[in-house]
């Protein structure tokens, strides 16, 4: 009979990490090249076309910056509410909300104000919807001991429906003929781009700024430690005297905030018109808890596995293109490199060790 | 333990710097399709990908790419990709939601041209097309009105937009013509591909009573629902949408609209081709062929109901006396010589608040159908807001 025996592993190296994290993209590789290989593509043309699709060439880095920046953002603030073991599913949630405090913003004021004023207003006004929208299911937490994950995820889909009401309702714009939709913001408040791409350069100094300042947070403030306490020994907390509620409240403020400005960027460096949520985001709130969590949680590595995570979804687009393979065979592809990725965490942090004992 | 693990390293570096030759490029018009949905849909998106096709059987100098699935956050990317890496020609763009990131692209790429279907926007490089089937719904209300026994008949149908509101209205009005006591009711799902949400909205409007319904939903949702309910003893009946889906409602589906785009990519390609193409917006109804009454590819009215509306007797102005299954037929012609023959939208015809919309003997404009946001007095209820 064979036993499966596994126990934690202490003392895990930077370089064994890094090890561990090529080997399991590697082995991922393998088993999607054996994926194309059953749909009669040659994997290794099908990889390297993934990979130029979205480093390989200036269109497909253009284009991953430019996904990179709301998925570093969100995953910044992500790694922040993480740490405290604070489980934030609505991201998604409260970057629509910073969307639409932020669209208001422009709207309402952007006319008659130049540019480096309005610009930085909608940015704190994005900030701020995000934040609020955070806080909610941080006060339902400490107060009332409702769950999260569920609050988080359910917030997402009230935010959904409240952006639609909006867009169908009183903010639909007189130059949509009917359809829904709010008018484009004024061109003072419109983000500018790097000349040739889509990249809104104001949104990624923010996207890294917030990046490193979080870091910064994280481990040299006394607000970091105690976000990290109430995370990993909320009992030694509250000996120490760390008021939940306050470290509660601070820390989804940062991190619905930050999926906020994520927001302001995609409406006013992007779409420039509040629609549909679908036409708002694809799922970057979602994307960003990946995104979060291959950059274990620390918030700097988010400015690499945001850029390699948005290289892989831009990569994606290569599959169909290309290849000619169905849509869903991205989805297929993405799927199997978070399972490796994950896997390999797991093997990090546990050895496996098989017994094998013998009966009569 | 490091020594393999470099050897693997440099193998998964090899791996991905290897890169097949690019083929040389050849002197064809490069087309490329951006679709909203899964060609696999069984609607939309499925019904211009059979177009795409078709147009590229037909000419030999054609080369197309399609991409599916593309949200529309995502739909500039793919545009650039198409243009900037896949050197496409012209780009077609067939979802609404496209619009503005397709005027974008023709900004960007002014020596490129591009077709946004369903839009209204339009540039020197940036052309509009759409075909529509309000005809069709018009010809199926005919037969919706003339079958009901409950004169309750409901319509699943998709966002509150002009394009929707047209369809319920020209289905209203053609169930005014065949029985003017009966009523339509208008259940919203919020969704081009939602087949539960379709399927709930339908169970509820035969529970509120409705034994026929249209919609408009990228799948057979409601004709499932439609012939489960047949099966049972319970006779609904439904109208196909886009595809023909009346393989999945055998008993169920009467007829319903077809759409046809190969005609019109052909036309529109062959237009870029000979350099006659311009911006013209193009509307193709049943005249040009592009929208065909029907459930299946065979039948136009599912010889299981022929019988029914045969004997189902309608008091016309035109024509006096006639069948519904004649005068379905009748209009059905008429329409395929066009709207100034014959056109659902002509008045006199009221909103269901008692305001007179368009005066006797008047025909709503093409611009007044494309903006159309009202229902007809026979249509239940208030558009959402």
């Amino acid at each position: 009979m064979i036993k499966i025996k596994t126990t934690d592993r202490y003392n895990i190296t930077t370089l064994r990490s890094f090890m561990t994290n090529i080997l399991s993209l590697f082995a991922a590789l393998v088993v999607i090249g054996i994926i194309f290989l059953i749909a009669g593509v040659n994997p290794f043309y099908a990889i390297s076309e993934i990979f130029s699709g979205s480093f390989g060439s200036f269109y497909g880095i253009k284009e991953t910056i430019t996904k990179a920046i709301p998925l570093i953002l969100i995953g910044a603030g992500l790694t922040l509410a993480f740490r405290a073991k604070f489980w934030n599913i609505g991201a998604e949630g409260q970057m629509l909300m910073g969307a639409v405090f932020a669209t208001w913003t422009g709207l309402t004021f952007g006319e008659a104000l130049p540019s480096y004023i309005i610009v930085p207003l909608i940015f704190l006004a994005g900030f701020i919807g995000g934040g609020l929208w955070g806080i909610i299911p941080a006060i339902l937490k400490i107060k009332y001991a409702i769950n999260e994950v569920i609050s988080t995820l359910m917030l997402n889909y009230i935010c959904a429906e409240i952006l639609t009401l909006l867009i169908v309702g009183p903010w639909k714009g007189k130059t949509r003929f009917g359809f829904p939709g709010t008018d484009n913001l004024p061109d003072s408040a419109i983000l500018g781009l790097i000349p040739g791409s889509r990249i809104h350069y104001a949104t990624l100094i923010l996207a890294v700024i917030c990046a490193i300042v979080l870091g910064v947070i994280i481990y040299k403030t006394r607000f970091g430690y105690e976000a990290r306490v109430v995370g990993e020994n909320p009992d030694a907390g509250r000996y120490a005297g760390i008021n939940f509620l306050k470290t509660s409240l601070i820390l989804m403020a940062i991190s619905g905030g930050l999926a906020g400005v994520a927001g302001v960027g995609e409406v006013a460096g992007i779409h420039h018109h509040l629609g549909y949520p679908a036409s708002i985001s694809s799922g970057y709130g979602f994307t960003a808890i990946i995104v979060a969590w291959l950059a274990k949680l620390n918030p700097l590595y988010t400015i690499i596995s945001g850029i390699f995570f948005a290289g892989i979804l831009v990569g994606g687009d290569a599959i169909q293109i290309s290849l000619g393979l169905p849509a869903a065979t991205v989805e297929i592809v993405n799927g199997t490199l978070l399972i490796f990725l994950i896997m390999g965490d797991y093997f990090l942090n546990h050895k496996i060790t098989l017994q094998f004992s013998f009966k009569h | 333990m490091k020594k393999w693990m470099v050897l693997v390293l440099l193998c998964s570096i090899f791996c991905l710097g290897f890169s097949a030759d690019a083929f040389a490029g050849d002197k064809k018009l490069k087309a490329g399709f951006i679709y909203v949905g899964p060609v696999g849909d069984y609607g939309w998106s499925h019904a211009h990908d059979l177009g795409r096709q078709y147009a590229e059987k037909k000419f030999p100098w054609l080369e197309t790419i399609f991409v599916e699935s593309v949200g529309e956050s995502d739909s500039a990317r793919i545009i650039d990709r198409l243009i900037q890496q896949q050197k496409c020609d012209v780009v077609f763009t067939t979802s609404f939601g496209y619009m503005e990131e397709t005027i974008a692209a023709g900004t960007r790429y002014p020596d490129k041209l591009f077709m946004h279907c369903s839009g209204f926007k339009r540039s020197a490089n940036v052309g509009t097309y759409f075909g529509d089937l309000y005809q069709m719904y018009y010809l199926n209300g005919i037969m919706a009105g003339a079958l009901t026994k409950t004169n309750k008949i409901g319509y699943v149908a998709a966002f509150p937009i002009p394009e929707l509101v047209r369809h319920i209205d020209a289905f209203a009005l053609g169930i005014k013509a065949a029985n003017p006591a009966a009523k339509l009711n208008v259940k919203w799902i919020y969704a081009w591909y939602g087949p539960d949400k379709a399927k709930e909205a339908a169970e509820a409007l035969i529970a509120e009573g409705c034994d026929a319904l249209a919609f408009t939903e990228d799948t057979p949702a409601v004709v499932e629902v439609g012939q489960s309910h047949s099966e049972k003893g319970k006779q609904i009946y439904t109208f196909s949408h886009y595809s023909p889906m009346q393989p999945y409602g055998v008993d169920s589906v009467v007829s319903g609209q077809l759409m046809n785009w190969g005609g019109m990519y052909a036309e529109i390609l062959e237009s870029i081709h000979n350099k006659t193409w311009n911006n013209k917006d193009l509307w193709w109804l049943a005249r040009e062929k592009a929208a065909i009454l029907g459930g299946s590819e065979t039948d136009m009215i599912n010889p299981k109901f022929v019988k029914a509306l045969k004997e189902a007797m309608l008091d016309t102005k035109d024509s006096g006396k006639i069948s519904a299954y004649d005068l379905v037929v009748k209009r059905y012609e008429q329409m395929k010589q066009g709207v100034d023959i014959f056109d659902p939208f002509t008045g006199p015809i009221s909103d269901n608040k008692g305001t007179l919309k368009i005066k006797a003997g008047e025909k709503a404009s093409k611009g007044d159908l494309l903006g159309i946001m009202y229902y007809v007095d026979n249509v239940e209820g208030a558009i959402p807001n």
